[in-house]
């Protein structure tokens, strides 16, 4: 079995494919007899032995639970269990105000996306800058990322009550006191913003990664034309990382969409009054809660053509960024 | 320059603040956690007298948190003992061997990465519930390397692809079989990579809860996460108790924060500059 460079990673006619066909022919002519051939059976077959019980996981657990999901979305529940509905899942589905009102948090969620972004980007731009202490605010912003949601989402509970810190602060200064966590209004954009404080450390240092392949003599040459600050991040900061935003505006997207349900589940239990449901949390109440498992294998389904407009979205805006490199 | 300073001392203040308001609401739990349940009524932003540790006690055997935390131990040490070993000799063949398959192996890897959780949730409980494999601990394991196995192996083979084939050949001159390879040469010189998504992805499975909840239905078997979770109810009227048992669920994670940040950020932006 020739040891050799073709896989996707590889450029192809790297140096080492030649001489390694060369040295496994010379090892084989070296043995001989019966074992020897049952040495390269086993040496041929060694690739399979190593990536067999991975790809029976990721077949078995992930791939083939995905076609089955959209096949049961096609079934009904309860009575007519295994039965073929058709579209009625989907149908029921939006005709469901709580599952509508989880699409429009949806929608939200985009609107708020460039506020998710543009605040690691521009804190990491400073830290880039070395404003004074930028050690220690790169390492203070990025501690809340490690900690799960649940206890993110616990502490949340204490620190937004209605005679919590937050109130006590904001009423000092002759603000609030603000429901955070039962007006209908407001509890989804505490659900987010509670969400970007838990991970913006991770697209900070993201975004400081990409900040340390910029090429500092364009910065510099900014400086000394003596271009503003916001006019420096606009015309070199912002296009020489296009590749880097685009990531994160991606990965953040898909944070939103599938990391929340902790959250959630801690903080609001997707009220008040329905307010905060998203689809994930839709598809676990029909699950777990509803015993209703096609029409949460629908909402599945949908939730998975929402991730792949973002992940064709990421496809483009990637080619696009890179273009502009 | 003197302009530049300036400027930067103007941004330094609310970046400042800002890591306050970080730090503090951590700061604020722990302080709770310390209390007693009078204090904690009289007065709750108020600095501790003398901390009452009693309460972390009473969270860690009466509200069960022992339990939970052991349970979260076991399955999370044998969830990522087994991504690194599968996902390595994974990476490894699909960046430094030659065989028919690889590339679309490596494909559906890919494709794999991009399905979340969610999306396939309802089915995998059914899938699990046919084999008997709900509510068991090999279960929730499965469930937890399935979930992060395609992120191991991308990142293995995207490691792996930088040691240079001639290492690999030289190997081989000497008399490996592949396997000698694998453990002689990968393992070894895989340990960078291996720490740092081995970090992460124990942080992963700390910290998850659907698949959890998702997977293991009785009592005896809550992973720590979902302890917490079933904490708030059982606690309503004991804050401080209850902020013991998040602070207790706290403090591994932020163990590996401290000692470990350089090797989490390696982690988190190899993604974005080999993606």
């Amino acid at each position: 079995m020739p040891i050799g460079g073709s896989s996707p990673l590889v450029r192809p006619g790297a140096p080492g494919r030649t001489s390694g066909e060369d040295t496994t022919r010379q090892a084989s002519h070296r043995a001989t007899g019966a074992g020897s051939r049952r040495a390269a059976r086993s040496e041929r077959l060694a690739p399979y032995v190593l990536v067999a019980p991975a790809v029976l996981i990721i077949l078995g657990l992930r791939l083939y639970p995905l076609i089955l999901g959209v096949n049961f979305s096609f079934t009904g529940d309860g009575d007519r269990n295994g039965t073929t509905v058709g579209f009625d899942n989907y149908l029921e589905l939006f005709d469901d105000p709580l599952f509508r009102t989880a699409l429009g948090n949806v929608g939200l969620l985009v609107l708020l996306l460039p506020v998710a972004v543009a605040i690691p980007g521009l804190l990491a731009t400073f830290i880039y800058l070395r404003v004074p202490g930028h050690r220690v605010f790169r390492s203070v912003y990025f501690f809340p990322a490690v900690l799960s949601p649940v206890i993110v989402g616990s502490i949340f509970n204490l620190m937004l009550a209605f005679d919590g810190p937050l109130n006590t602060v904001l009423g000092t200064i002759g603000i609030g006191p603000v429901d955070w966590l039962g007006d209908p209004d407001v509890t989804m954009f505490t659900v987010v913003g509670v969400h970007v404080w838990a991970t913006f450390g991770m697209a900070l240092v993201v975004f400081l990664a990409g900040f340390s392949t910029l090429d500092s003599s364009l910065l510099d040459a900014a400086q000394m034309d003596g271009a503003s600050l916001a006019r420096t991040i606009w015309h070199v900061v912002i296009p020489s990382l296009s590749r880097t935003i685009a990531f994160v505006l991606v990965t953040t997207m898909i944070g939103m969409l599938t990391s929340m349900f902790g959250l959630l589940y801690v903080m609001t239990s997707g009220g008040p009054e329905g307010s905060t449901y998203l689809p994930e949390y839709y598809i676990w109440i029909q699950q777990g809660q509803m015993n209703r498992p096609a029409l949460a294998s629908a909402a599945s389904t949908v939730l998975f053509l929402i991730m792949l407009v973002v992940g064709l979205a990421q496809v483009g805006l990637l080619r696009r960024a890179g273009r502009q490199d | 320059m003197r302009g530049r300073r300036l400027s930067g001392w103007v941004a330094a203040v609310p970046m400042a603040a800002l890591a306050l308001a970080t730090v503090y609401p951590l700061v604020f739990t722990a302080n709770v956690a310390l209390k007693t349940r009078r204090e904690y009524v009289l007065d709750r932003f108020a600095p501790l007298n003398s901390p009452h540790w009693e309460n972390i006690g009473t969270a860690w055997s009466e509200a069960g948190m022992a339990r939970y935390f052991a349970n979260s131990l076991l399955v999370v040490t044998v969830s990522v003992a087994l991504l690194l070993l599968l996902g390595s000799m994974a990476g490894f063949a699909l960046s430094r061997l030659r065989f028919r398959g690889s590339r679309v192996i490596f494909l559906g890897c890919l494709a794999a990465l991009f399905v979340p959780f969610q999306v396939i949730m309802v089915p995998l409980a059914r899938v699990m519930a046919d084999t008997g494999l709900i509510d068991t601990y090999p279960g929730l394991i499965l469930a937890y390397v399935a979930q992060w196995l395609p992120f191991t192996v991308f990142l293995m083979t995207s490691h792996y692809t930088t040691i240079p084939m001639e290492i690999v050949d030289a190997a081989r001159i000497d008399g490996n079989t592949v396997y000698g390879v694998y453990r002689r040469i990968m393992i070894p010189l895989g340990t960078p990579a291996l720490l740092s998504v081995g970090i992460l992805d124990t942080l992963f499975c700390w910290n998850d809860v659907l698949i959890a909840l998702l997977t293991m239905n009785s009592a005896d078997h809550r992973t720590l996460m979902v302890g917490v979770t079933s904490l708030r109810g059982q606690y309503s009227d004991d804050i401080p108790t209850f902020a013991s048992g998040v602070l207790i669920a706290a403090v591994p994670v932020l163990m590996i924060y401290l000692f470990l940040q350089r090797q989490i950020a390696d982690g988190v932006t190899a993604g974005s500059t080999k993606g």
